[in-house]
């Protein structure tokens, strides 16, 4: 009553007039409200972050298209990008697998142990390996033209391995993949630290090392590993009867199941994906820092998970893609990368690193209500 | 609030690093930047280490780039690339283990970048670097000397025993050369061959082995460990078997460390340690920061040297006399 007797201003214009523009107003606030849901639903919605992110810190660190830094970026972007597309494999599955770290430590020293030319006696003789595997004349194959290619075969060896017990544990004995891999990790580091009685493994061969060496230009071998395999890794993802059925096992496996889809199978096959991917992350690494670490990755898993989550990995599993870990690597190489060049204190990288992680998985959340509604 | 929504996440995404950024500077053209990359501070020796090295670039006008690797030798390779795209005129690193620092140091040679490694030596001289680091054998040897010395006075053989750092260290290496040097010296003092307790420089591994040493051999009496890190670990195993006494008690385990941290400094003046090694970390710093700047000053972009520190050990006997020169006796006095 009392707005009908308020006098009209002159902006105002007729009550058709008011009613029109709420009309247009409420149609731009619904078209940047649909546009905001459409960007946050997006699978590029990462890169879309991402890209923002550069274009923000570029006037801030103008290092950061240095060439020199783009190929940091990118030598640190592939061996994260490989261990953690296994770990996409089984984050489908609405698994995870704790062990990745102790198989590329435990699958970098079983290579090494091939590959070496040489070893100090006052370090290994007391290692369980010496006078057996390692000698001063180094290792299995030490002077062998076949030490590289047999070295990498054991090491996807001993991961297709320990994915296999990983994956034959929770299939056939039904037990919880968080502590099977638990269990799996701690094992296998403490197996590689007791081999090599804590030593680094050195004088590995120069072609293994050149995997990881880039030479002028952006190309390295660790390179054209990681895209080789995600190339592989999306189409059995997106093409196959299998990435089918992880899917459906990763959403329900009882009623993949009752459905005729071979689900122990498929979580077997998931883990010792997720092995070999590790095992190769492992080449990647020893290759890098030119020895068989027994403690290579250890402090890993936290960047391993965190970029799965970030590209949009759902730990409540059935949900996942390739390019959704590419991008969510990218996203975590890139921050910690920055926060590197910005100089911050190591618990400040950590604390934002950390941060990011919880904002990620919360937009996650946020992400499955909004579908939900939509349904 | 959708929109509003995605908003703040995007912001909660940006603003930390933004928030930090506020505070990051750009170096100045002019003024020499260094990055010091080390492994981590678990001990008292690196966090001194670290203080030392830090405090003598400051006090010379040097801007400081610090980096932690906590313990992982990728990090820390990742760190010096980082830090080498950004321009510094060198690096000094304290590096996870010898293997480690040669792969580094190879990364700097490349670049062109002046790289210096403190006090854990590169396991094989295949780069060039600047290396500081504490003649170990030496130092060892002589605290170890002190040891036999007060193991002669009681007369009759003694059992020792070594706590050993990870060999991977050429550190813990020559600190278990000293003290098989005097082992090998006087031969007649010992009862059996001394007993090899495996540490890996952790306090866990430490505490276990040296529980299954001393049930093994519980007549123990000669101890030296290769880290003064570990005389806590060392109590509270002798403690409960009755073995943790001032020196002069029939029941004391002649003790002896390396490193001259508080702790020692401590048990020195307690009476309950008989020596320890010392290495001159003020000495060190200032060792490396003028080879460095020298290296810098001169456009030198590989150089090459390794330099010694002879360090001293402080005993019982020497107490009042060379307490004031040890690192580790200056900050306990300071804590006090």
């Amino acid at each position: 009553m009392k707005q009908s007797l308020r006098k009209q201003r002159p902006d105002e214009g007729t009550p058709m007039m008011q009613k029109t523009a709420l009309t247009a107003s409420s149609r731009t606030i619904t078209m940047h409200a649909s546009l905001a849901k459409r960007l946050l639903l997006s699978e590029y919605f990462v890169l879309y972050l991402t890209i923002l992110y550069i274009l923000v810190l570029t006037p801030i660190i103008p290092r950061l298209w240095h060439p020199m830094n783009i190929q940091n970026i990118l030598s640190n972007m592939w061996p994260l990008l490989v261990v953690a597309i296994g770990q996409t494999f089984v984050l489908i599955l609405a698994g995870i697998d704790l062990s990745q770290t102790s198989v590329m430590a435990m699958s970098s020293v079983i290579g090494a142990v091939v590959m070496t030319s040489s070893a100090d006696p006052i370090l290994f003789s007391k290692s369980p390996l010496w006078g057996v595997l390692l000698s001063e004349q180094g290792g299995l194959l030490g002077a062998s033209a076949f030490a590289v290619p047999v070295g990498i075969l054991a090491m996807l060896a001993v991961g297709l391995f320990i994915g296999f017990l990983n994956g034959f544990s929770v299939a056939y004995f039904k037990m919880p993949p968080f502590i099977v891999t638990l269990v799996s990790m701690m094992l296998f580091s403490a197996m590689a630290i007791y081999l090599t009685k804590s030593e680094n493994i050195r004088h590995l061969p120069q072609a293994y090392l050149q995997i990881s060496k880039t030479k002028g230009s952006f190309i390295s071998g660790s390179l054209i590993i990681a895209l080789f395999l995600a190339i592989i890794a999306h189409i059995v993802l997106t093409r196959t009867l299998f990435g089918k059925r992880l899917y459906a096992v990763g959403i329900n496996t009882t009623a993949s199941e009752i459905s005729g889809v071979p689900a122990k199978t498929t979580i077997i096959a998931a883990y010792m994906l997720s092995g070999a991917c590790a095992a190769i992350a492992g080449v990647l690494y020893s290759s890098r820092l030119e020895m068989g670490r027994p403690t290579l990755g250890s402090t890993l898993f936290i960047d391993i998970v965190g970029a799965n989550i970030i590209g949009g990995i759902s730990l409540a599993g059935g949900k996942g893609k390739v390019t959704w870990t590419i991008f969510g690597v990218f996203f975590f190489i890139i921050l910690a990368n920055s926060l590197n060049m910005l100089n911050l204190s190591f618990y400040i990288i950590d604390m934002v690193k950390g941060s990011v992680i919880l904002v990620a998985a919360l937009l996650d959340v946020a992400r499955n209500s909004i579908r939900k509604s939509q349904m | 609030m959708k929109k509003l929504t995605i908003l703040l996440v995007v912001m909660c995404l940006l603003a930390p690093t933004l928030l930090f950024s506020a505070g990051a500077k750009e170096a100045k053209s002019d003024e020499i930047t260094i990055a010091f990359c080390f492994q981590d501070l678990e001990t008292e020796f690196w966090v001194a280490g670290h203080k030392a090295i830090t405090e003598t670039l400051r006090e010379n006008g040097i801007k400081v780039i610090e980096k932690n690797a906590n313990e992982d030798a990728n990090r820390q390779l990742e760190q010096v690339k980082d830090v080498i795209t950004q321009g510094v005129d060198g690096v000094i690193i304290i590096p996870q283990d010898g293997e480690s620092a040669v792969t580094i140091a190879k990364v700097c040679n490349e670049a062109g970048v002046p790289i210096g490694v403190f006090n854990r030596p590169p396991s094989d001289r295949s780069a060039k670097n600047l290396v500081v680091v504490a003649n170990n054998e030496v130092i060892a040897e002589a605290a170890v000397e002190h040891m036999a010395q007060e193991a002669k006075k009681l007369g009759r053989k003694v059992y020792p025993a070594i706590m050993v750092g990870d060999l991977g260290d050429p550190n813990a290496v020559g600190r278990r050369q000293g003290f098989m040097n005097v082992m090998a010296k006087y031969p007649d003092l010992w009862a059996q061959a001394p007993v090899e307790i495996p540490t890996k420089w952790d306090a866990n591994v430490a505490l276990a082995n040296l529980q299954s040493a001393m049930q093994a051999n519980p007549k123990i009496d000669f101890l030296f460990t290769s880290s003064d890190f570990l005389f806590p670990v060392i109590k509270s195993v002798l403690a409960p078997l009755g073995k943790w006494n001032l020196v002069g008690d029939p029941n004391h385990v002649i003790l002896g460390g390396l490193d001259g941290d508080v702790t020692a400094a401590r048990l020195l003046e307690e009476g309950y340690l008989d020596a320890t090694g010392v290495q001159n970390l003020f000495y060190e710093a200032d060792l490396m920061l003028e080879a460095m700047l020298s290296a810098i000053k001169s456009g030198e972009k590989t150089p090459d040297k390794w330099m010694d520190d002879p360090g001293f050990a402080l005993t019982q006997a020497n107490l009042s006399t060379k307490a004031e020169e040890m690192w580790g006796w200056v900050l306990y006095k300071e804590k006090k």
